[in-house]
């Protein structure tokens, strides 16, 4: 695109300079990380009155991705649209358990739910119907963890406190395989993203064991010992490297690598109760792509995103309520959280409707489309003639530039015209103090600033004794204001002597400053009692 | 090799060529030809041996003669000269062996042609100086006007038109038919003659006013004259000497009615604008007569609607202005400034098209603000040196190209000449590289409030020199006034010392930005603070590699560890304040200067933290090299030798090696005053050889007016050719004395600067009266066995009896 200039280039020799305030200092600090700034964008919404702890929290895989709670004795399903609007009300429930509900899983297809009770059953329900369309039932003690696998939808694993870990043939509600090893509780377990055979299960015997149906004698293929009762594990999305919780630290072990422990992470200050895998979205260079994060909740309310490849916790977010489940939403638009007062906290992020990461959890890389080019209006369209001021131009088209109007303010166009005073009232009306103290500074530049003072008239000494009771011992205008008010109240005495609103300018004024003084006093005997232990340090 | 420049390009009025295309500019000596299409400078006239006074362009005579370029110069060494400068060639020179101050040349503006086989012989009329008949004439009218024939080459004998006092400006009317002068209250006005015999008389007449005239102007048509008084005022006389100079000598009628006429002058009527608040410097009728042009000292440019008296203005130029002057092309004119620049405008829409930018002026601040040092900066890699300017700017200015690089606004304010001086721009430093830029900046308090002081942290854009704010502080040091700003040679870190007792290390974190391109942004923070007894900081230095940091506390040099803020030693002392502290390139020495009563120069080693020499010297500037131990020091001389041996100058370069006491080589300079030196590394395409080798380093030496010149110190041919052009009487004149065969001659006419030889005292003080309280201070290792110490303690508390042990 060429330029060219209204006017024939001409130099300036001179600007125009506006009245600026002070620059204010920056923050050294830096400002939020592009992380999290994404983590703190989901906008958090309240789902109160659940009458108790929130034991487990599952998205459906398949759009729009609801969600189901499992808190005392039922199984609530939201739906995340609604949660935009505001309404918090769940769109259906489950409620046919005889005893408390510890966790749920979706089939991959969103179709079939299972939940998991303490009185050891196990129900598969149709999620549109809610009728519970298997009941599996052969744990002796109360189950913990039901899983569906993810590439299939035929079975179903389940874990308890019989530490005995089942793999369920759901049509035939049959047990396909009894696996003993754990010694303690079943706590928790998952499937492996990449195979329909492999799982991992973990356990308050602090091991977590990796599984393989194949396996014919239903012995682990691995154990880890991650040293405090597991309380969740998970698979992450490489299916090479699970995630362990457990005491106040979630590990991170390699299978590939033989069960080596790559990362412990130790930042919960109380036990660690629920993990799962969250995603960002990060733009590099102009491309996208996904990275993914380990999002952990624990009962000290903080919900802590852990970047796993650069082993460092990038975002933590506090609640003030113990947490116990968390989960993501497949589409990265949705986190909830449940905590142990009935309480969830879900959090949703605005963008488009349509952003789909594609196959779920399998798809690692983003690949973004390419928007079609907008092409420019050509003058063989008939619209090309109706284009309107905001028109953007087009590659090729001669840009006539105009030199920007300067916006004067009315004091700087009083100033522009040496009316002194009257820009310093009319500054003085418009409230804001960085401009008053800009005009004043201008004015001192100008040597006027006293000129200006003693010719105020009753009103307008008001207004300037108001701003200056109120702003005379702000640390940053004192400076100035401090001087300046000993010169007004010296100069102009009898006006102020003669007029009662003055006085009572002036009270205010003094008592604002009695007060500074009280804070001087105060800020001295402290810096008394520091110096000396400074001294001392200083000689170490 | 020798480089001057940072002349005056407003010394006298330019003038356009015919063609409109060229500039003809005095620059002293010279006489620049600069292209008013580009700005920049095509050639130049040299030849003249003074300054050059006047220039004028010879007329065409037909309109195919356009093209010709020739010109008349006048010059105070007495000779007026021919030129054809599109060449440049000298063609003809004229020597009438008294300077001239001005000269015009109104006949060849009526001669219709020369060509027609009849020779007629062009005058000039010069205003020049009586150096003959000094005995006899009282010394008040020494300045005549003078009548010369430039084609016989010769002064018109025994014409004298006129005398006075000073030098005026001779003032030609476009049609050539008068010229005029100014004098105090009174306009003397003279006909030019007929052709005809050069002894012709030459009718004059006077007209009056009552203040002092400062400009006049001849309307290019009319008998209409304009002049402009010291109190602002434009008075126009209209058909004057409509009597005296009639062509037929008829008595008109004298008691007809005119208007504001004084005195029964020779004028029809007499009429007055006042708009201008103080001395009108400008006037000039435009060339169809219409409008009058008039500026003065507010930097306002009036056009004046001649029949009306309506008016349009050209504001804020910011500097005084001196002299308008129109182009035959009617688009285009030029008025010089008094900060030495030329803006070339547009006419009818006065824009500035573009602008010939000579070296600022330094600035005059008021007496309480002397001692602020010269605000001059030299950029080493890339040539420039960058001073501060009246109106609140840093200007870069290419000391090999000779003009203005480009101006760096640092207060976001206009300066309007004449207004009292608020805001003062203290110091400016600069990187070594020359990508980052620290200044700083005093706001005067009104009767005690409202005072600040900023310091800000520049960087330079992608393009050169095209500096933006990064960083600004207000108050630096609380109210107290920052006496250095240094960057630490890997430029990341700066400190700032202050009259308040303390100094400050910034540091820069430059965080880059992603934004369409990448862009790095620079911010500033203080690092460390650091006090020594609560003196007055008074200059601060960083050692070439960076490792140490020295500031001096008034006579002490404190020496600090930049990083960890830790005192490392203190030297000391001198007898008056430092003012000036350099390390001396890559040698383990440290120079400092103090001033006062007692200035001094010191070198001290850092190796045996001690004084290794000192000259009782009043030292203006001292600059080291990056890579090598040689120094310069530009010293004052005491008033009392001036006279004499320097012939008019000032001032001397002396250059040391660091570890001698003698110097190496002396220069002795004109404006030592304010001036400033800087070594410049050598880029090898911008400097021309000298015996098939280029200079390692060049030195730069910038007069107290801001005229410079850049040498090469270590050459023997520059001493020569500073030498053969002594000739050169310009303002600015180095003489390489005694660089011919060594400088033992000239060394021995400085003796009395030899008062405290060179000396290596035992303790790194200056045994005082009272040395209980410098005895035992320093560092432990470098204090003599306490036993020695002892005896001198004690001694020092008893009283001597000197005259009863007698």
């Amino acid at each position: 695109m060429a330029e060219i200039r209204a006017e024939e280039q001409t130099l300036a020799i001179s600007k125009t300079f506006l009245i600026k305030p002070k620059l204010k200092p920056k923050a050294r600090t830096l400002p939020q990380t592009p992380e999290s700034k994404y983590w703190s964008s989901f906008k958090s919404t309240q789902i109160p009155n659940l009458v108790s702890s929130i034991s487990s929290l599952s998205f459906s895989p398949s759009p729009p991705h609801p969600f189901a709670a499992a808190y005392y004795a039922s199984v609530s399903l939201f739906s995340p649209l609604s949660l935009s609007d505001g309404n918090v009300s769940p769109s259906s429930t489950i409620s046919s358990f005889s005893d408390v509900v510890s966790s749920i899983s979706f089939r991959s297809d969103g179709l079939l739910l299972a939940a998991s009770d303490l009185s050891g059953l196990v129900q598969v329900f149709d999620v549109k119907t809610r009728t519970p369309l298997r009941r599996l039932r052969s744990h002796t003690r109360p189950v913990r963890f039901v899983k569906y696998p993810v590439l299939d939808k035929l079975h179903l694993l389940s874990g308890g406190d019989d530490a005995v870990v089942k793999f369920w043939d759901v049509a035939g509600e049959s047990v396909v395989l009894d696996l003993t090893g754990h010694k303690d509780y079943v706590r928790c377990g998952d499937c492996s993203p990449v195979s329909s055979d492999l799982f991992v299960t973990g356990s308050y015997d602090h091991t977590v064991k990796v599984w393989d149906v194949r396996v014919e004698d239903s012995r682990s293929v691995l154990e880890v010992n991650h040293g405090k009762p597991v309380e969740d594990v998970i698979y992450l999305p490489s299916g090479g490297l699970i995630a362990t919780a457990g005491g106040n630290s979630v590990k991170i072990w390699d299978l590939i690598g033989g069960g080596r422990m790559v990362h412990s992470m130790e930042s919960h200050n109380k036990t660690v109760t629920s993990i799962c895998v969250g995603r960002i979205r990060k733009e590099n260079c102009g491309d996208e792509s996904m990275e993914d994060r380990i999002l952990s909740v624990g009962l000290d309310g903080y919900m802590k995103v852990f970047d796993y490849g650069n082993m460092r916790v990038t975002h933590s977010m506090r609640f003030p309520a113990p947490l116990m489940s968390v989960d993501f939403s497949p589409d990265c638009r949705t986190r909830v959280i449940g905590t142990s007062n009935g309480i969830i906290f879900a959090g949703r992020r605005k963008g488009k409707e349509n952003v789909e990461s594609g196959g779920g959890w399998n798809v690692l890389g983003f690949e973004s489309i390419s928007e079609p080019e907008r092409r420019g209006l050509r003058p063989t369209h008939f619209r090309y003639f109706h284009r309107g001021q905001s028109e953007k131009p087009v590659e090729g088209d001669y840009l006539v530039m105009r030199n920007k109007k300067v916006k004067l303010a009315e004091h700087d166009k009083l100033l522009k015209k040496f009316r002194h005073k009257d820009a310093l009232v009319s500054v003085l009306n418009k409230k804001s103090r960085e401009n008053v103290v800009a005009v004043m500074e201008e004015l001192v530049t100008r040597k006027k600033l006293l000129k200006c003072v003693s010719n105020l008239d009753a009103d307008e000494l008001g207004l300037l004794l108001m701003f200056l009771s109120k702003n005379a011992t702000m640390p940053r205008y004192s400076s100035l204001l401090m001087g300046l008010t000993g010169k007004v109240i010296e100069m102009r005495a009898e006006d102020i002597r003669s007029s009662d609103p003055l006085k009572g300018h002036i009270r205010n004024l003094k008592r604002s400053i009695e007060e500074e003084l009280r804070i001087q006093h105060s800020l001295q005997e402290i810096q008394g009692i520091i110096s000396p232990l400074l001294r001392i340090a200083g000689r170490r | 090799m020798m480089m001057r420049g940072g002349r005056s390009l407003v010394s006298s009025p330019p003038a356009f060529s015919n063609d409109a295309k060229k500039l003809l500019v005095c620059t002293s000596n010279t006489v620049s030809v600069f292209s008013t299409a580009t700005g920049l400078q095509i050639t130049s006239l040299e030849g003249h041996t003074a300054l050059v006074t006047s220039v004028v362009v010879v007329p065409p005579s037909s309109p195919a003669a356009k093209v010709l370029c020739y010109c008349w110069t006048a010059s105070l060494d007495g000779t007026i000269r021919y030129w054809d400068f599109s060449v440049p060639e000298l063609m003809k020179t004229i020597d009438i062996r008294v300077p001239i101050f001005n000269m015009v040349i109104p006949s060849f503006l009526d001669i219709p042609a020369v060509d027609k086989g009849k020779h007629q012989d062009l005058f000039a009329y010069v205003f020049t100086e009586d150096t003959k008949e000094t005995q006899e004439k009282t010394k008040a009218l020494r300045r005549q006007i003078r009548k010369c024939n430039l084609s016989k080459s010769r002064l018109v004998g025994r014409l004298i038109l006129g005398e006075t006092k000073k030098p005026e400006v001779l003032t030609v009317s476009p049609s050539g038919k008068f010229f005029g002068i100014r004098n105090k209250c009174k306009l003397h006005i003279w006909k030019v003659p007929d052709q005809g015999s050069e002894h012709a008389a030459v009718r004059k007449i006077t007209l009056h006013h009552t203040k002092k005239i400062t400009v006049i102007a001849f309307h290019p048509t009319q008998r209409v004259i304009a002049a402009g008084d010291v109190t602002g005022r434009i008075l126009t006389w209209r058909g004057f000497g409509n009597i005296a100079f009639a062509e037929n000598q008829k008595l008109i009628n004298i008691q007809e009615d005119k208007p504001g006429v004084r005195d029964n002058d020779d004028a029809d009527s007499c009429s007055t604008w006042h708009w201008h608040s103080a001395e009108v410097n400008v006037l000039s009728f435009s060339s169809d007569g219409a409008y009058l042009y008039s500026g003065g000292k507010e930097g306002v440019l009036v056009v004046w609607q001649l029949d009306t008296g309506k008016k349009k203005f050209l504001p804020r130029i910011g500097s005084p202005l001196l002299y308008f002057i129109d182009s035959p092309d009617p688009t285009l004119s030029a008025i010089s400034c008094a900060d030495n620049q030329i803006h070339l405008l547009k006419m009818p829409s006065m824009g500035i098209l573009k602008t010939i930018s000579g070296i600022k002026t330094p600035c005059c601040y008021p007496e309480m603000c002397k001692g602020l040092g010269n605000g001059i900066a030299f950029d080493q890699t890339a040539g420039l040196v960058a001073l501060r300017t009246e109106n609140y700017c840093i200007q870069f200015y290419s000391l090999f190209d000779d003009r203005g690089i480009s101006e760096v606004h640092v207060c976001e304010r206009n300066h309007q000449p004449g207004d009292d001086v608020t805001v003062i721009v203290t110091a400016v430093a600069l990187s070594v590289d020359g990508s980052l830029m620290s200044t700083s900046e005093v706001k005067l308090a009104e009767e005690g409030i409202g005072g600040l002081v900023c310091l800000k942290f520049w960087q330079a854009g992608s393009q050169n020199k095209e500096f933006s704010l990064s960083t600004i502080v207000y108050d630096p040091h609380r109210d107290a006034g920052i006496s250095a700003v240094t960057f630490h040679p890997s430029g990341n870190m700066v400190v700032s010392s202050s009259f308040g007792g303390d100094f400050k290390i910034w540091r820069c974190n430059n965080d880059i930005i992603q934004n369409d391109q990448m862009h790095q942004n620079f911010s500033w923070t203080c690092h460390a603070v650091g006090s020594y007894k609560k003196r007055p900081m008074t200059a601060a230095a960083f050692s070439a590699d960076g490792s140490v940091l020295a500031v001096a506390a008034e006579t002490l040099i404190t020496l600090w560890n930049p990083y960890k803020n830790v005192l490392l030693a203190v030297l000391g002392e001198t007898l008056t304040p430092i003012v000036n502290l350099s390390f001396l390139g890559k040698s383990d020495n440290l120079a400092a200067a103090s001033c006062g009563s007692n200035p001094q120069l010191s070198v001290w080693s850092m190796s045996k933290l001690s004084l290794s020499w000192s000259y009782k010297l009043c030292i203006e500037a001292v600059a080291s090299a990056v890579d090598s131990s040689s120094f310069a020091a530009l010293a004052l001389l005491p008033e009392s030798s001036n006279e004499t041996t320097f012939k008019g100058r000032d001032g001397v370069i002396l250059l040391y090696n660091a570890t001698n006491p003698v110097p190496t080589a002396i220069w002795s300079v004109k404006k030592a005053k304010g001036g400033a030196l800087g070594f410049l590394q050598v880029n090898p395409s911008s400097v021309e050889e000298v015996d098939g080798k280029t200079p390692e380093v060049l030195l730069a030496y910038m007069s107290g007016d801001h005229e410079y010149v850049v040498f090469d110190p270590y050459c023997k041919d520059a001493h020569e050719v500073s030498i053969s052009q002594k000739e050169g009487l310009s303002s600015l004149e180095l003489k390489g004395q005694g660089g011919q065969y060594g400088y033992a001659s000239i060394y021995g006419e400085l003796p009395e600067f030899d008062k405290k030889s060179p000396e290596t005292p035992w303790v790194p003080s200056f045994p005082s009266e009272r040395p209980w309280e410098t005895i035992f201070s320093g560092s432990s290792h470098n204090l003599p066995p306490l036993t020695k110490l002892c005896s001198a303690f004690l001694e020092s508390l008893l009283e001597k009896r000197t005259a009863a042990v007698e």
